[in-house]
């Protein structure tokens, strides 16, 4: 019928990126199952897929009450051993009954959530991309738990180069025409909602990771240049507060690396209207050019130095 | 230029679930404890005898069931070397292989108990544990991390803790535990899936029946591959438990020892453990990988399976 889902992603707590077999430890949350590692073209881990019961309301854009029952899946994931994700969804379905089922019913489908009772999935889908009810599916919850849980890691020495709040991306996919709406509502909300054709593949949830992955470094350095506040503070004070960016930031940008071909087309389209490649450049270019300019007036200084 | 179709991959990356040989069903002719034994061989073809007429009706239905009669049915046998040892593979094996073959039955495949909690230095049991995903009781909406009570498992929400003090002051009265897909009434039960004692854990019997049920059924994995394979048995049977294989395989005609459904011909007073191992089977989750290998190779041979695994497992009580 649908699926529901919720990106939340933050800088990882370590002073410097870990490297792979770091990464492969820290999300090594299931006995007997791998940590999955690409290397190209930037080292990506994720963890074994998770699953968490839910029975609860869920959202309702006209406040009925309706009732699920079944699983989320979430996993945590660590890109370019630096941006670290909590991920969590789950396929709505309707029920062949209004009667909860034996819990072995739901384990024969993990990863999903069937609907007790009557349900339009619109209702659903704008319920949950507006304000869900607070005693409604909370996958918000548990994909902060997933992220949690690699921040909370021993491995790791809780001494991030800067301080930088999370992001939420909460996202609602649905069969269709191909569409999608990206919307940016606080500082940490965003909602994405996605239309596909055929059937649902976790390759959709994968396109929702990296857009969330992508809107956070784009979020981050933002934050980091609006902290240097360039013009208003003294070139080199400018100069040091803009280069956590350079050391952790800029090497991260690799839109639709791990997206499906079959929909890098939403990229694309993103990447027209707003266009995220084309602020990321200009700001990295921005960071550039204040560094080229300290460094050139750094170089006048010490050579006028040397001249008196 | 024309367009170039590029594949990369990187194994790293991939999943890979290896599949496990399957039977029709695998038939458990009998469980050995220590009280068993004690009580000599003719306890046991006492137990033969009365498992004997089942397992043909099973397998005749099976027969009946496949196309050209070739049903894959495979026997097993557990000894249990875990909560007590007793006597040796050496002395204890061919007293069992005996007494099952005057009753006309062939013991395809010998298991120990104890390699359902570590096998090969895999611990199955902690693989089990850790695959728990608990049934969540009405409002459970993702807020919280789920309640657990270390050790324990149970199948709704237990009573609240009479004598605990609510926030506005007032004293919690006793209020029933409910089951969560109850029908009409509740059948509530909680099990107990492990002791420490000095740091030792002891995992309770119906747990290691569960994960030897999951064994059975070919549903565990560990890093992708099978956790074991039935080694076949060598001339003579060894002096000590620990040199005896997992599963060894006694017949070299057997069918697979895993199976896409499992019959356990038991003695009716395991039921409260048969319970227990539902309950806790109905909360574990198998991998979906591998869930649907098991479909689409009973599908390819026609053959429909019940989506619920707990409904691949039948008993008989005798």
């Amino acid at each position: 019928m649908l699926v529901m889902g919720e990106v939340h992603t933050g800088l990882l707590q370590n002073s410097g990126e870990i490297p792979e077999s770091t990464c492969r430890d820290v999300l090594q949350l299931l006995s007997g199952e791998r940590v999955r590692v690409s290397r190209r073209p930037i080292v990506y881990a994720v963890s074994p897929d998770l699953l968490t019961g839910v029975d609860c309301r869920l959202p309702s854009a006209s406040q009925s009450r309706i009732r699920g029952a079944g699983t989320v899946l979430s996993r945590s994931s660590i890109t370019g051993g630096r941006v670290v994700q909590g991920s969590s969804f789950t396929r709505i379905e309707r029920s062949g009954s209004d009667r909860r089922q034996p819990w072995s019913h739901y384990l024969a489908r993990p990863g999903v959530v069937e609907v007790l009772g009557k349900v339009k999935s619109r209702d659903l889908a704008d319920g949950f991309a507006e304000d869900p009810p607070a005693d409604g599916l909370d996958l918000g919850a548990i994909s902060a738990r997933f992220l949690d849980v690699v921040q909370s890691s021993p491995l790791l020495d809780r001494r991030a180069p800067f301080k930088i709040a999370r992001t939420r991306l909460r996202w609602v996919a649905e069969e269709g025409e191909p569409a999608i709406r990206f919307t940016l509502h606080s500082e940490q909300m965003r909602t994405v909602r996605l239309v596909h054709t055929g059937e649902f593949t976790p390759a959709v949830a994968d396109l929702c990771e990296d857009l969330a992955l992508h809107d956070w470094l784009l979020t981050a350095l933002l934050v980091i240049i609006e902290r240097a506040r360039i013009g208003g503070t003294p070139g080199p004070e400018a100069a040091v507060k803009l280069a956590p960016a350079v050391d952790h930031l800029l090497h991260l940008w690799m839109p639709s690396a791990r997206v499906d071909d079959v929909l890098s087309a939403y990229w694309e389209s993103l990447d027209r209207r707003p266009g995220f490649t084309r602020q990321w450049q200009s700001l990295v270019d921005r960071v550039r050019d204040q560094l080229a300019v300290h460094t050139l007036a750094f170089l006048r200084e010490k050579s006028g130095g040397g001249a008196r | 230029m024309t367009s170039v179709n590029a594949t990369f991959g990187e194994v790293a990356a991939e999943r890979r679930i290896a599949s496990a040989p399957l039977s029709h069903v695998s038939i458990e002719l009998g469980h050995l404890y220590m009280e068993d034994f004690e009580a000599g061989p003719e306890r046991l073809r006492e137990q033969f005898r009365r498992v004997a007429p089942w397992a043909g009706t099973v397998r005749s239905s099976w027969q009946d069931r496949v196309p050209g009669g070739r049903a894959r049915v495979s026997t097993c046998f557990l000894i249990d070397d875990y909560f007590s040892r007793f006597s040796t593979p050496a002395e204890l094996v061919p007293m069992v292989l005996e007494a099952a073959a005057d009753c006309d039955l062939t013991i395809d495949y010998i298991a120990r108990e104890s390699a359902c909690a570590v096998s090969d230095g895999v611990e199955l049991a902690r693989l089990v544990e850790d695959r728990l995903v608990n049934d969540p009781p009405p409002d459970t909406n993702g807020s919280r991390p789920p309640v657990k009570e270390s050790g324990w498992l149970c199948n709704g929400a237990r009573s609240p803790q009479v004598g605990t003090v609510q926030a506005m002051g007032k004293a919690n009265r006793w209020a029933p535990p409910l089951q969560n897909a109850k029908r009409g009434h509740s059948i509530f039960v909680d099990v107990e899936l492990w002791d420490e004692n000095g740091g030792k854990r002891t995992w309770s019997c119906p747990f290691l029946a569960a994960v030897w049920q999951l064994l059975r059924l070919g549903l565990l994995r560990t890093d992708g591959r099978l956790p074991l394979r039935p080694v076949m048995r060598e001339d003579a049977f060894p002096d000590d438990w620990e040199s005896l294989p997992a599963v060894m395989q006694l017949n070299p005609a057997a069918a697979p020892f895993s199976a896409y459904t499992t019959l356990s011909v038991l003695s009716p007073r395991f039921l409260p453990v048969e319970l227990a191992v539902r309950t806790i089977l109905s909360q574990v989750a198998v991998d979906g990988d591998v869930l649907r290998q098991v479909v689409a190779r009973s599908g390819g041979e026609g053959i429909r399976l019940e989506e619920e695994l707990v409904d691949r497992i039948s008993y008989v009580f005798a």
